[in-house]
């Protein structure tokens, strides 16, 4: 189960809105204990994805590696990403698996029309042959 | 010696830790070492060609190897190593 805390949750949809009708992506810090990871942390970033972003996302890896600085110095640990399907559903698609890591916690947020409309959360099986849904709460 | 940061998803291979410290010149001799010591690693920054994955980025310090000599980057003891997942999807 993923549960995201109240403020990097508002984050992560307001990076969705303001990115509308582009995909937005970020990354998510938190604890990974059982039986629940917790995000407290989310981290808009900047979609690094050349080409037209309304339907794709690419994390710039010097994001990664700062928000990876910033957990260690914390105490926390990269749990997972999180993009945005823009005027489509909240699924994992082909070409999410096949980017994706093993292990992370995948929130994709559907924003229609600039809102909000519902969120899903995935974890990829070890050869990234399938990913199954991760119980998602949020605020 | 030179300092691996381990990505969170790999720290299982590693007896749970976050960062290895391992010998090394190079950054493939660094990686060498560091897959000898924990074999379970291997499959997942190496292919079954012996090439490093092309969704595993290593940096060193804030650079990445591709734009540097690659696996034959040189490395000194207070270098810090990072390999970062290569993250991308999309709906389409």
């Amino acid at each position: 189960m993923l549960k995201i805390e109240p403020q990097p949750w508002a984050a992560m949809v307001e990076h969705g809105r303001a990115c509308f009708p582009r995909e937005c992506c970020g990354i998510m810090l938190g604890t990974a204990d059982d039986p629940a990871r917790v995000c407290t942390v989310a981290i808009p970033c900047r979609n690094a994805y050349v080409g037209d972003q309304k339907d794709r996302f690419q994390l710039d890896p010097k994001d990664q590696l700062a928000a990876d600085r910033q957990a260690r110095e914390a105490g926390l640990s990269v749990i997972g990403f999180f993009h945005s399907h823009p005027n489509e559903d909240a699924y994992f698609s082909a070409t999410d698996l096949k980017n994706s890591w093993p292990w992370y916690s995948n929130v994709v947020m559907s924003i229609r029309n600039g809102e909000f409309s519902h969120a899903k959360a995935f974890i990829a099986n070890d050869d990234q042959s399938a990913a199954e849904p991760e119980e998602l709460q949020h605020a | 010696m030179p300092k691996i940061l381990i990505p969170t998803p790999l720290r299982q291979y590693v007896d749970r830790k976050d960062s290895v410290e391992v010998a090394g010149a190079t950054i493939g001799e660094v990686l060498g070492a560091l897959t000898t010591q924990y074999p379970d690693l291997r499959k997942n920054l190496y292919s079954d060609e012996g090439k490093l994955r092309s969704f595993v980025n290593v940096y060193v310090n804030d650079e990445d190897i591709r734009y540097l000599s690659k696996d034959k980057t040189e490395v000194k003891a207070a270098d810090t190593i990072s390999i970062v997942p290569s993250i991308a999807g999309g709906g389409r």
